[in-house]
């Protein structure tokens, strides 16, 4: 491993509390490092199973997936939905092991710029621990 | 084993056109096999066998039948009717098409175990009884010789059937050389070394999931073009992707009938992936398939108490 490695990490974040709380970091001026790729989507329960191992298939080290917290959806329950997808996936990717710090979760409001860049850091800290990702990704690239 | 008692329920349904037509099995085209076979005349249903190798999970091929107006009955040990049970939850199949012919299940034997443990062997050569079998003079117990899904089974009694031929059996006893146990207890490295070995091989023949009663995609993503998952080419990476995806897909549904993994021609223990998923849902959402036509699928429920330490 390079010493001037860093990892990509790709955030999924709900447009309603998360991306709001990436924003709100953003306009306080709160420093998080520059390691997260942001994709918005509309809720965590938007975010299907496939796109994590997409993105980790396509050489991210790691994922960052942030919804509401429990109670504050704003579709009432896709967070729920979301927390027994992820729990699954995550157990299971732990089972054929892969790194569990890999695929990382978290609730963040859109009132937590604070707390954001608390979880970016974290989040950042553990991959880089885990060094650059090789198990899932792409052997070869291909043409759609 | 039932066989006659089975014939003459087929040859009635469908002579009193209760049904048209009976899903079974009849002999394969090697020995120690059983293939599923669809019967529409009654003098046809001679051609029906049940034994110990009548294994594929004949769920599967209700399907094709989904938009007829046919009427069917089908043969279920206790994982085909599980398979049924979630088709029909899932609305691939109405309950009143189906006429489900229970049949508690005597356990799959692995042809392949039987050949590496006895070497060359003869089916005339073999006579089944309960739980044992003869064979040159010696007696032998089933159970060792039993297909990986069918030692660990939990439900050899059919969960759901409209009449119900033979007697309910008990469990079997548990297998110490279980691979789900044993996977449980070992460390990430020695875990990833197991799937590399095993998925390395996966020529992503897909025979595992066309086999699977519920991978009844019309398009299955690890063929779709738009969005393009993974390409074709069986690399380790692209095989992971895929059968975790198809795991993922499986969740809540998986009616752990092992039929992926006995289609699987690189012998991949790939039954233990779906089955590794429905034991997290067992222990964690206390869910199990294929056991209720009322109760929610996993995922399409929650409650507010599940797991949420991993979360941030
Ligand atoms: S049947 Fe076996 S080789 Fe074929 S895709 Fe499935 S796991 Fe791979
Ligand atoms: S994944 Fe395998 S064990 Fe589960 S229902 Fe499908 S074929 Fe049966
Ligand atoms: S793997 Fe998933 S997409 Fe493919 S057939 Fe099975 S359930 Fe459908």
């Amino acid at each position: 491993m390079k010493n001037n490695w860093e990892p990509k990490i790709v955030a999924f974040l709900c447009h309603w509390c998360s991306y709001a709380g990436a924003d709100l970091a953003g306009i306080s001026r709160i420093q998080y490092p520059p390691n997260i790729r942001v994709i918005r989507v509309p809720c965590s329960g938007a975010v299907n199973p496939l796109y994590i191992l997409k993105a980790l298939r396509e050489g991210a080290d790691g994922v960052l997936v942030s919804g509401c917290h429990p109670g504050d959806c704003h579709y009432l329950s896709g967070n729920y939905f979301a927390r027994r997808k992820f729990f699954i996936l995550h157990e299971l990717l732990q089972w054929v092991g892969i790194e569990k710090d890999r695929v990382q979760f978290s609730w963040v409001s859109a009132s937590e710029g604070q707390k954001f860049s608390q979880v970016v850091e974290e989040t950042v800290e553990k991959v880089k621990k885990l060094g650059p990702a090789k198990k899932l990704v792409k052997e070869f690239t291909f043409h759609v | 084993m039932f066989e006659k008692e089975i014939r003459r329920k087929s040859e009635e349904l469908l002579e009193t056109k209760t049904v048209d037509m009976v899903i079974g099995y009849t002999s394969g085209s090697l020995p120690f096999q059983a293939r599923p076979v669809l019967i529409s005349s009654p003098e046809d249903t001679e051609q029906l066998v049940w034994n110990h190798f009548s294994s594929p999970n004949l769920a599967r091929y209700l399907l094709p039948y989904r938009d007829s107006s046919k009427k069917i009955a089908l043969l279920a040990k206790g994982c085909d009717a599980r398979a049924v049970m979630v088709l029909i939850q899932e609305k691939q199949f109405p309950r009143e098409r189906v006429h489900i012919i229970g049949l508690p299940c005597p356990g799959m034997i692995s042809k392949t175990k039987l050949e590496k443990e006895l070497g060359e062997i003869k089916e005339e050569d073999f006579s089944f009884e309960k739980d044992t079998f003869l064979w040159q003079g010696k007696k032998w117990e089933i159970f060792p010789f039993l297909e990986d899904t069918c030692s660990r089974c939990r439900y050899p009694n059919p969960p759901l059937y409209d009449e119900l031929i033979g007697e309910k059996r008990e469990l079997w006893g548990s297998s110490s050389t279980d691979y789900l146990e044993k996977i449980n207890g070992q460390s990430e490295e020695e875990r990833w070394q197991f799937w590399e070995e095993e998925l390395s091989r996966c020529i992503r023949c897909y025979a595992c999931r066309n086999a699977c009663p519920l991978c009844y995609c019309k398009e299955c993503f690890a063929e779709s073009d738009l969005p393009r998952w993974v390409s074709g080419v069986p690399t380790l990476s692209d095989n992971l992707f895929f059968h975790l995806g198809r795991s993922m897909h499986l969740a809540g549904r998986c009616v752990e009938c092992g039929a992926c993994e006995r289609a699987c021609p690189e012998e991949i223990k790939i039954g233990l992936l779906p089955l590794k998923v429905e034991m997290i849902i067992k222990d964690n959402f206390s869910f199990e398939a294929g056991l209720s036509l009322e109760e929610d699928a996993p995922l399409l429920t929650y409650r507010e108490t599940d797991p949420g330490e991993f979360i941030k």
